[in-house]
């Protein structure tokens, strides 16, 4: 029984890393451009669908497929923001609705390129470490590792380089930053761009564990949403913390409640959280 | 002046008359009824400025109600819409109130109601005694009508429901009008321009939004049963987000400034990718383009920017 409940908390940190770097993007691009990007989930998808494609149609080795696979997405990223999201700054319910519209249109998109069979990459590593009694897949580590160590390097960036801090004090006070000489268009692009890069990201490593189908984006963006607000709409950490609480939760609740309603429990903490502390479990009081 | 408002509405009662074709009338009773649960909707939103995700929750727990009243206790349609507006009257004031005490607002309001609706799509979901899961129930009962002249009328068939569902239409009409015209739509006006403003001046502002909150639900609840004794098929996902944002988005592609720009934006959405066609992938591809584009190019919907037209002009 122990042994479950360790494997099923281990397992569900990696899902939660997945769900802390939706939220990272969501929780960035709430910040500085004010509109929740719905579709990140979309671009994670593509990310995965990429490095698939890379990997089993073109060839390449995991490691080299990232790269493109991320660009990809990242460039994908860039065009959305150029002809929709560039239009929508600092309108919630416009850029939801643009959002929403652009996964109609990618999800169907890639239901007609690859077809709604799901496809299973071929395994990356395929070893596992022992720890004890309990067998850990190799391949989750290295993601969770991954994962992890992307959410804080852009802990690190927000609070230690002049573009993070630029972007904290566009977030306090835009016109301020304006004032101080910080490019407020380009900030607010780079920082979509970034968004969609960090989730086609996550959607290539997700290739390499779980099988794709194109309305896998749909889910994970409400428990990056989720994540986001768990740990505080504009913390970086508490995206990722957020993320491993929500992912941990459904883990362990599964086994004692009928999995049917592991995606309650996410919405649970939601109205939780925003009923007693509005800010988050990391976000700063207003 | 006033007698062209009727005009559409008249256009509407005979059209069936002159056009026999079942394929576009079916497209027709679909807007009608999509219509009326935008234009409830819009009412928390466009006029109250609450953004509300607990729509398709209502729409669905109303058809999901009304359907086992009839089918539990063998009473008409009608009695069973009782039972079901009863609910939603009930939920929608442990919702509100729990959403409207904490002062939740945008971003946050939405949130919540989504969390409420999402779990009330799971409740709907798993309790398979009742609901029958995810394979949904077959609504076989047609509403009766008592028709003078005619006696008792099955509503069956595309023109009958086709006038039943204009009927539907013109009553959430005619109530949205009734509440916006009197008093409660001014303070609802007062509440979307300026919150804190309206309390200064004395608007229970807690009460206000419940009320909307309710009436919209009542209303969705009402076109929820509609919808599925139409089509004769329920299944959860009539909660789920994706209706949410469908309603959302007829809204905004209408206009969310008047009471009939929602109808025009269910029309735009239910038809437009339907009259040519197509696959269901384009389709949905095209329903995500028209919807970018009227957001983008028309931020006061259509019907918005017809009427701003004319104002300027």
């Amino acid at each position: 029984m122990v042994q479950l409940l360790i494997g099923q908390a281990l397992n569900g940190v990696i899902v939660g890393t997945l769900y802390g770097i939706i939220a990272l993007g969501v929780t960035l691009t709430f910040g500085i451009t004010g509109i929740v990007n719905f579709a990140l989930g979309e671009f994670m998808m593509i990310g995965a669908y990429l490095t698939w494609y890379l990997v089993d149609v073109a060839g390449l080795p995991f490691a080299v497929a990232l790269l493109p696979a991320v660009v990809g997405a990242a460039g994908c990223g860039f065009v959305a923001d150029q002809l929709l999201f560039r239009f929508t700054r600092n309108n919630l319910i416009n850029g939801l609705l643009v959002s929403i519209g652009l996964i109609s249109v990618v999800e169907s998109g890639a239901l007609l390129l690859w077809s709604a069979t799901p496809k299973d990459m071929s395994y990356v590593l395929t070893g596992s470490v022992q720890l004890a009694t309990i067998s850990l897949p190799e391949m989750k580590l290295v993601v969770f590792a991954l994962l992890a160590a992307v959410i804080l390097l852009t802990y690190a960036a927000l609070s230690r380089t002049w573009m993070g801090r630029a972007a904290y004090a566009f977030a306090q006070n835009a016109e301020a930053a304006m004032l101080m000489g910080v490019k407020t268009a380009r900030l607010q692009s780079g920082v979509v761009v970034y968004s969609t890069a960090l989730a086609g990201f996550g959607g290539a490593l997700y290739a390499s564990l779980y099988s794709l189908e194109p309305a896998m984006g749909g889910m994970y963006i409400l428990k990056g949403v989720e994540a986001a607000i768990l740990g505080g709409i504009g913390s970086p950490l508490g995206s990722l913390v957020g993320g491993i609480i929500l992912g941990v939760t459904e883990a362990i609740g599964s086994i004692y409640l009928p999995s049917a309603f592991r995606d309650a429990y996410g919405l649970v903490f939601i109205v939780g959280i925003l009923l007693y502390r509005p800010s988050g479990l990391f976000g700063s009081d207003r | 002046m006033k007698a062209l408002r009727w005009l559409p509405w008249a256009a509407l009662a005979v059209l069936p008359l002159l056009l026999h074709s079942n394929f576009i009338l079916t497209i027709f009773i679909f807007s009608f009824i999509l219509g009326m649960t935008a234009v409830s909707f819009n009412l928390v939103f466009g006029f109250t400025g609450q953004l509300s995700m607990f729509h398709a929750a209502a729409f669905g727990l109303g058809a999901y109600i009304t359907y086992l009243a009839v089918s539990l206790w063998h009473v008409s349609f009608w009695i069973a819409l009782l039972p079901s507006t009863a609910f939603t009257i009930a939920i929608s004031l442990v919702v509100g109130a729990i959403c409207f005490k904490f002062k939740l607002k945008a971003f946050y309001f939405a949130v919540v109601t989504l969390a409420f609706s999402e779990l009330a799509r799971l409740v709907v979901l798993n309790w398979n005694s009742v609901t029958n899961g995810t394979l949904g129930l077959m609504v076989l009962d047609k509403p009766v009508l008592w028709l003078p002249g005619a006696g008792s009328v099955k509503i069956d068939g595309t023109t009958a429901w086709y006038y039943f569902s204009l009927a539907g239409l013109l009553l959430t009409v005619a109530v949205c009008a009734i509440v916006l015209r009197s008093w409660i739509g001014r303070c609802f006006a007062a509440i979307r321009l300026n919150e804190d403003l309206a309390q200064t001046l004395g608007i229970d502002i807690f009460r206000y939004k419940l009320l909307s909150f309710m009436i919209a639900n009542v209303l969705a609840a009402l076109a929820g049963s509609f919808y599925a004794f139409y089509i004769g098929y329920i299944e959860p996902g009539y909660l789920s987000i994706a209706q949410s944002l469908d309603i959302i988005a007829m809204v905004l592609v209408g206009g969310r400034s008047s009471i009939i720009g929602p109808i025009v934006g269910a029309f735009v959405l239910t038809g437009l990718p339907h009259v040519i066609e197509l696959s269901a992938e384009v389709r949905v591809i095209l329903y995500g383009l028209i919807l970018i584009l009227t957001i983008l190019l028309m931020p006061n919907g259509i019907v918005g920017t017809l009427m701003g037209r004319r104002r300027a002009a």
